[in-house]
């Protein structure tokens, strides 16, 4: 039992932060109803910089946070207006522009590979302050970098949710998003709400970068390994909805810490994606998903 | 039609090509990086001692293709290298899985295929004329981690029954797992786990918990650089313990491991081919070259890879032609035992009649702290053993 509560702990924390990994991805396919094919490479990106600012200057990193935040911030919004834009705008009559699928996907080989011309394929962990600490509640045993990414991520999802409610910029971008040319009328500058947009997806990979850092290792195609599990989270939570992304992070963590007790850790997968199809079949938009078509 | 514009007076250059099958990018890079270092380095001293004498001084050069560690792309990779670049011989491929299939394709062409290092049992057990491995085989790393287990049984009195098994789910790990099986039975061992993991896993948080739960006294682990890591960091923060942690050279041989884990890895035991403090000529020289060039120690991998250079070299000067045929007979009756290159654990590099290299010998290190450095000591056998050292067990 002992072991089943401790798994339930662990699949909590880490489903977490793969769920906070997933509310940048949502939340750009919700503003802009881009796929972006990037977003691992973005959240590459945020792990180089929170690898790079920890290692230099030493500091924790969730003071790193201050660099590195706007920095993946204006790496998005330029990422956006410079390489995104010009497609969207080609496309601007077109209802779901494919194109940018390819050129987000452009973007990913670009960045991985100059990554790997920049800083080779070597993997990289810093060790910081707080790296293998862990608290222990009698028999549990609760990971300290973890339980951080947690509360970051409960911090950040209630940030963005309060920002999109309450500020002009976010009512903005929910205007964009429910109708562009509506909001294009109403004399919203679409392309601008999109550069915040996507900034504000990037920044978010910026505080995955400084909440995994401490136990995880960087290398150029780290964000490989959390493409699919993001892609995944965002379809079962429902496309562009952010209890949706937070939930279904939790529901793959679990799934993945609670059935490795009972069965061998490479079957975990197999699970993950049958009741991500059972999901699907039983509520086509997701668990979170509007009925409305996109 | 190859139509040839203003011909020079002179004829073009010749050079004898490698074609090299790497993981340069992916889980394995780091590995498939150094190999490709280490050949570099090797064809640069055989080049610059003149190159194949027999051969009018020709020089070599080696051509390197990405795998992926995907087996399709290495298939395609030496179908590519035998029909367009026309290399004389093939070389790589580190990951087993794209190895088995790729010497496929060299045998049917006849072209001579060296394996620097991919331990699968079966790459030299099909009967292939072409193909040669300078490495040991899986099934001799399996047999020195547990006679390396008994021999310390015997020594320390310690009692060790139960063992758990963790590897990663490629051709190498679940290869490496088959012979555990086999050997628990016979040594009595129960194993109380026995867990594939993916190596690409974003967390093995769970893997670690089982090992927790099942509390072995002994466990042996099989991995890739990125998941030794994962895996070292989280048993410490996770606080499992056991009396053995023996791992199976790949992930916990990387020098990134080292650098990564720290202290956390500080008593793990590990079977090798290679350390570098091991007492042979010319090692403390050419890992010093090694580490100006690339920032970091030769390993196994990469000596295994820059033996490979002069192996193929001494088989080039004794066959004086480029007939794939001629070089595949000279390196069958390959007798290397001096020379730059021979700065392995045993005496000579020779081959059986599956090219497998036989004298191929296994050295098992452990994780110690020396001056704040975290180092790898030969410990077993007692023979090869750093001079002052001896294993400490069970693991503190």
């Amino acid at each position: 039992m002992d072991a089943i509560l401790q798994a339930i702990v662990n699949g909590t924390l880490t489903g977490s932060i793969y769920g906070l990994a997933a509310l940048g991805l949502t939340l750009i396919f919700g503003v802009i109803k881009v796929i972006n094919f990037a977003h691992g490479s973005c959240l590459m990106v945020g792990m180089y910089a929170a690898y790079w600012v920890v290692l230099l200057t030493g500091v924790n990193p969730y003071v790193a946070l201050i660099v590195v935040v706007p920095f993946l911030f204006f790496f998005g919004y330029f990422l956006q207006d410079i390489v995104i834009k010009p497609v969207l705008e080609a496309q601007s009559d077109v209802r779901e522009p494919t194109e940018v699928i390819i050129v987000t996907t452009g973007v990913w080989y670009i960045l991985d590979n100059l990554t790997l011309m920049l800083f080779g394929a070597e993997y990289r962990v810093v060790q910081t302050s707080i790296s293998g600490t862990s608290f222990e509640l009698g028999e549990l045993i609760v990971s300290a970098p973890k339980l951080y990414g947690f509360i970051a991520t409960i911090i950040v999802s209630v940030a963005v949710v309060w920002f999109l409610n309450s500020t002009k910029m976010g009512k903005s971008i929910r205007a964009a998003s429910l109708d562009r040319e509506a909001a294009s009328l109403m004399g919203i500058n679409q392309y601008r709400v999109y550069n915040i947009a996507f900034g504000i997806g990037t920044a978010i990979m910026g505080v995955v970068g400084c909440v995994l850092i401490p136990f995880y290792y960087v290398f150029p195609t780290v964000g490989v390994i959390f493409d699919v599990k993001c892609f995944i989270i965002v379809v079962l939570g429902g496309l562009g909805s952010i209890p949706g992304a937070l939930v279904g992070g939790v529901i793959i963590g679990l799934i993945e810490s609670i059935g490795a007790q009972f069965m061998a850790s490479t079957w975990t997968e197999l699970i993950v994606y049958v009741v991500f199809l059972a999901v699907l079949f039983i509520r086509p938009a997701g668990l979170f998903g509007s009925k409305l078509d996109w | 039609m190859v139509v040839s514009v203003g011909t020079p007076a002179m004829a073009k250059e010749k050079v004898i090509k490698i074609g090299n099958i790497l993981p340069l990018s992916g889980p394995s890079a780091s590995v498939g990086i150094q190999g490709k270092y280490a050949r570099e380095l090797a064809t640069e001293m055989i080049n610059e001692a003149g190159g194949i004498k027999s051969l009018g001084g020709l020089k070599l050069e080696n051509i390197y293709v990405d795998s992926k560690s995907d087996p399709t792309v290495g298939v395609t990779a030496a179908e590519r290298l035998i029909n367009t670049n026309k290399v004389n011989i093939l070389s790589g491929c580190w990951n087993s899985a794209v190895t088995y299939p790729s010497t496929q394709v060299a045998e049917r062409y006849g072209i001579p295929f060296i394996v620097p290092v991919s331990v699968r049992n079966t790459i030299t057990e099909r009967g292939f004329k072409y193909t040669f491995r300078i490495a040991a085989k899986d099934a001799w790393w399996t047999r020195d981690q547990f006679g390396f287990l008994e021999d310390m049984k015997k020594k320390t009195g310690e009692q060790l029954t139960t063992m758990a098994f963790v590897y990663e789910n490629g051709d190498w790990g679940v290869g490496m797992a088959e012979s555990w099986r086999e050997l628990a039975k016979q040594y009595g061992y129960k194993v109380v786990l026995d867990e594939p993991y993916p190596s690409t896993a974003s967390d093995l948080t769970p893997v670690v918990m089982k090992i927790k739960k099942a509390n072995p006294d002994v466990l042996l682990l099989t991995s890739n650089a990125s998941d030794a890591i994962l895996l070292t960091n989280t048993m410490a923060e996770m606080k499992v313990k056991t009396k053995a942690v023996i791992g199976t050279g790949g992930g916990h041989a990387d020098p990134m491991f080292r650098k990564n884990c720290g202290k956390n890895a500080e008593y793990m035991f590990d079977v090798v081919e290679w350390e570098a403090d091991l007492n042979k000529t010319g090692i403390p020289e050419l890992n010093a070259e090694f580490k100006k060039r690339h920032g970091y120690d030769l390993a196994g991998e990469s000596v295994d890879a820059f033996v490979s250079v002069f192996v193929i070299a001494d088989a080039l000067e004794r066959a004086g032609s480029l007939d794939p045929k001629k070089i595949r007979e000279a390196l069958a009756a390959t007798k290397l035992c001096s020379g730059p290159g021979m700065i392995v654990s045993y005496d000579c590099v020779q081959f059986d009649e599956n090219g497998q290299n036989i004298n191929a010998g296994i050295v098992m290190v452990q994780y110690r702290m020396i001056d704040g450095n975290l180092e790898r000591v030969s410990i077993w056998p007692e023979s090869a053993a750093r001079a002052g050292y001896e294993a400490i067990f069970p693991m503190p």
